[in-house]
């Protein structure tokens, strides 16, 4: 992985870990990528939702 | 006439299934389990976050499905990951967590009795497995008009899986691990 990919890859990283601290909203695309919901929408993917609640 | 199997009682919510899993992750395959059982289940491989690993994972209805007694995390769904293996994992990170809270008993108290976080064991097959906690049973819907699927099942999986990873790699702290919060 050249350099650029790897920044890239450590943000979404940091991006999503901060999602999960704060409890923020995500969807998962059909490739299981856990991403947020703005995104998907742009790319008019069929993300589901995760529903609000807990892990057991 | 009442049958044993959830999908032979409610054909509908069986094609409702199917429907949910053709459009979100359209790659996972329904199969039957050759166990006796008669439990159908779905498989199929994700990757929830950029440059981590690709679970190969099965999600197993109970054949009561939709249903979610007091006790049963995850509801009717069981989420199995095949590769990696849950035990594997758990067996290099207790180890360390036992070096962190000092005893196994104190581990078992902070809620990583089981080497990983929002997870529990039941037997599966000859083997005793680790399945994935993916929800607290009061957010699994069991009513006639709104219960909760196999796909949405995979989406508390997914989201488990990624905090799993980043657990592991040390980019959340156990707090936020145990947490657990959607």
């Amino acid at each position: 992985m050249d350099n650029q990919n790897n920044d890239a890859v450590v943000a979404r990283r940091r991006a999503l870990a901060e999602a999960l601290k704060n409890g923020q909203d995500v969807v998962v695309a059909p490739s299981g990528e856990v991403e947020f919901k703005e995104e998907a929408q742009a790319d008019g993917q069929s993300a589901i939702q995760v529903p609000s609640g807990k892990l057991a | 006439m009442a049958f044993y199997y959830w999908y032979q009682n409610d054909p509908e919510l069986y094609q409702a299934e199917v429907m949910a899993m053709q459009k979100f992750f359209p790659q996972f395959k329904i199969n039957q389990l050759q166990d006796g059982s008669g439990r159908l289940y779905w498989r199929g491989k994700v990757q929830p976050i950029p440059g981590g690993l690709t679970w190969d994972v099965m999600l197993i209805y109970k054949n009561d499905h939709p249903h979610a007694g007091v006790n049963e995390y995850g509801g009717s769904v069981q989420i199995l990951p095949i590769s990696p293996r849950l035990k594997d994992i758990a067996e290099q990170t207790m180890p360390d967590l036992i070096k962190t809270y000092g005893t196994y008993d104190k581990c078992a108290q902070r809620g990583f009795g089981l080497g990983l976080p929002h997870i529990y064991r039941e037997n599966f097959g000859r083997n005793e497995e680790y399945f994935i906690c993916t929800a607290d049973p009061k957010y699994f819907k069991t009513n006639q008009a709104h219960s909760t699927s196999a796909a949405t099942a995979l989406s508390w999986a997914c989201k488990w899986m990624m905090l799993c990873e980043m657990w592991m790699n040390g980019e959340i702290s156990d707090d936020v691990a145990l947490e657990g919060n959607y």
